[in-house]
């Protein structure tokens, strides 16, 4: 299935911007939230093919959310794919942990639009991540 | 007369007997004249005697008896005297003539002058063991033993080969499972301990060091301590090697997690970053089509500056963490070309705006290395921006490798201003940078101080061969990938090197978009 909805959460107003508008002049559905509450609220609500997660939000924290989508038992969300977006230097341990759960993992100051675009249609052609939690 | 008297002062131990004899002597032969003149005196003056020539006899022989009744006496009662005074003339070691008092004689045995005199060298003896025994390190002698025991400083005697002999409550040791007794100390710069008596063996006699701030634990671990500590060495001594620890942390400690300030400054900066990289990009292919080539050309210098801006503050948070040693590579099959390729587009880039000849040509048949990609493309690039640095106008900068044995070496050559060989030493110290660069060429200095980190965490070796005014060739080699794949899949637990199993795809290794 290719990626055709998008929810970005994505605090910082220029980059949210820079990537909604890029996503939808390539023809992506793209919702935009700015914090982690609405990010986790929207993930839960509408079945998304990508999130495209940062880290540092407020309210409630990257690692948070995609803890709560699928860190439990069940995977709250089998058919999104998941990139984690950050340009926090985490540690090893925390950042190999998201990794497990996500579809990709980028520093967003290496990563311009036309880049993104061209990592999404990558992850179109790869299987998806199957979270073990 | 005072001075001349303090002149006369017996320096010497041995010196106190004659002189206090003599002046007994004198002392007692004028109060037995004065004495004798004052009775022969009172007789005439009472009346009692006449002088005639038996009085003045009588007189002289009684004078006479006196004087050597009482030199007898003095001599006597002096006795124990002379004798103590031998006796601590022979302890102290002065060279005397007479010889020191037997405390087994007959004589001090009868008038029980042996027991003082046996305290006198029990004394003595004891006080030189007291030496002897502050050489040996196992058995201290009371006081110091408590004083050891409860210093907040540490202390521990070492032989040269590092062997703990003694370690005082202080001391950050731990007893390893074969029994042994190893010091907790991490030792960042050189020379390290080991480094030091190494060369103490070698070249020293007798030697002292001072190091600051090292810890016993890395960074993050409980009961994280940091230390100053000073050594001694002295050769062949008992205690060949004394360790004195002071412990610092609490001095310390608030500058290391100053550290993790540096992992949030860095997200603070890569926030603009990412939107003038993006909106560069955005820009570039929005606008092809109307900007003119001088626009062009400076819209290239937008964005070749805020790639590299992005890669110094890779620079940056890789350097923090080689420092807290939480710098770790992911090594993974790979090809220096492919590598390479996550990076030719900006690095051609750089290259064309400051007017660099770049030029890029592996082998085909480079074998395969194990590298970190994202770790190694920040090598490339750091290495390819210092020779576009310090090249001229119009230089060209090459890009090279080949197989050696069982390593890949990659060379980056420019024809720029070299350096002299005083400067090639210091080149890949923290935040070190070349004698001219100071005024001409911007920088931090931190670019080959954490592509060494890199290149070494890879397990090769990074060196550069300049001449100055006629270039810099830096190079560095990295294990060929089928001569180190079995050590590395043996470590994969070992969380230092790793080999990273890839099934859910390239895509996990977020450091594939870096540069």
């Amino acid at each position: 299935m290719a990626i055709k909805t998008i929810l970005c959460i994505e605090d910082d107003r220029f980059i949210g911007e820079m990537y909604v508008r890029s996503l939808k002049k390539a023809g992506y559905d793209v919702d935009w939230m700015v914090d982690g509450n609405d990010g986790l609220v929207a993930a839960r609500n509408k079945p998304y093919d990508l999130i495209l997660l940062d880290i540092m939000l407020p309210e409630r924290r990257g690692t948070e959310i995609l803890a709560a989508l699928r860190g439990g038992d069940k995977d709250l969300i089998p058919q999104t794919r998941v990139v984690v977006m950050t340009n926090f230097d985490q540690d090893d341990e925390s950042r190999a942990a998201m990794q497990h759960n996500a579809d990709a993992y980028l520093i967003k100051a290496e990563i311009t639009p036309k880049k993104l675009l061209a990592v999404i249609d990558r992850i179109n052609n790869l299987p998806p991540a199957k979270p073990t939690a | 007369m005072a001075v001349e008297q303090s002149n006369k002062q017996p320096a010497m131990i041995r010196d106190y007997w004659p002189r206090f004899r003599r002046h007994a002597m004198a002392l007692t032969i004028l109060m037995q004249i004065a004495g004798t003149v004052a009775i022969g005196s009172a007789l005439l003056a009472t009346d009692a005697a006449e002088p005639t020539p038996p009085f003045w006899v009588t007189i002289i022989a009684v004078l006479a008896g006196s004087i050597g009744v009482n030199i007898l006496l003095v001599n006597l009662l002096s006795t124990p005297l002379k004798d103590l005074t031998s006796a601590l003339t022979h302890i102290s070691g002065e060279p005397s003539l007479v010889t020191p008092p037997n405390p087994n004689a007959r004589h001090f045995e009868r008038d029980g002058f042996k027991p003082l005199l046996q305290l006198v060298y029990q004394l003595a003896a004891t006080k030189e063991s007291a030496e002897d025994i502050a050489l040996t390190p196992v058995v201290p002698s009371n006081n110091l033993s408590t004083a050891l025991e409860n210093t907040s400083a540490g202390f521990m005697i070492l032989t040269a080969k590092q062997q703990v002999l003694y370690a005082n409550p202080k001391a950050p040791v731990h007893t390893n499972p074969k029994g042994e007794v190893v010091i907790d100390l991490i030792f960042d710069e050189e020379p390290t301990l080991e480094d030091w008596l190494k060369d103490c063996e070698e070249h020293a006699v007798h030697a002292e060091h001072t190091w600051q701030r090292v810890a016993n634990k890395i960074t993050g671990e409980e009961d994280r301590k940091i230390y100053d500590l000073t050594a001694s060495y002295q050769k062949g001594s008992e205690a060949e090697v004394v360790l004195m620890l002071f412990e610092r942390t609490d001095e310390y400690q608030p500058e290391d997690d100053d550290l993790d300030f540096i992992a949030f400054a860095a997200h603070e900066l890569r926030g603009p970053i990412t939107v003038i990289r993006g909106y560069l990009d955005v820009l570039g292919d929005e606008l092809e089509q109307t900007l003119d080539v001088d626009q062009t050309e400076l819209l290239k210098r937008l964005v070749v500056s805020a790639n590299r801006l992005s890669s110094y503050v890779n620079n940056i948070l890789n350097a923090s963490r080689y420092d807290r040693r939480h710098l770790k590579v992911h090594l993974r099959e790979d090809s220096i070309a492919d590598i390479y390729d996550t990076i030719s587009d900006d690095m051609r880039l750089r290259a064309v705006s400051q007017n660099r000849m770049l030029t890029v040509a592996f082998p085909e048949d480079l074998p395969t290395v194990a590298a970190d990609r994202g770790s190694i493309s920040e090598v490339l690039s750091n290495l390819i921006d210092n020779a576009i640095k310090y090249s001229n106008e119009g230089g060209v900068v090459s890009v090279t490798a080949t197989h050696e044995g069982e390593n890949v070496k990659v060379s980056v050559e420019d024809h720029g201003i070299g350096m002299p060989g005083s400067v090639v030493s210091n080149l890949f110290h923290k935040f070190y940078r070349s004698h001219r660069s100071r005024e001409t060429v911007a920088g931090t200095g931190i670019g080959l101080y954490i592509s060494k980190a890199i290149v070494e965490s890879h397990g090769g070796k990074i060196g550069v061969r300049s001449a100055e005014g006629e270039g810099s060739t830096f190079e560095f080699n990295l294990p060929v990938y089928s001569a180190v794949a079995e050590k590395l899949s043996a470590d994969h637990n070992s969380n230092e090197s790793l080999i990273e199993h890839n099934e859910d795809g390239w895509i996990k290794n977020h450091a594939m978009y870096r540069g």
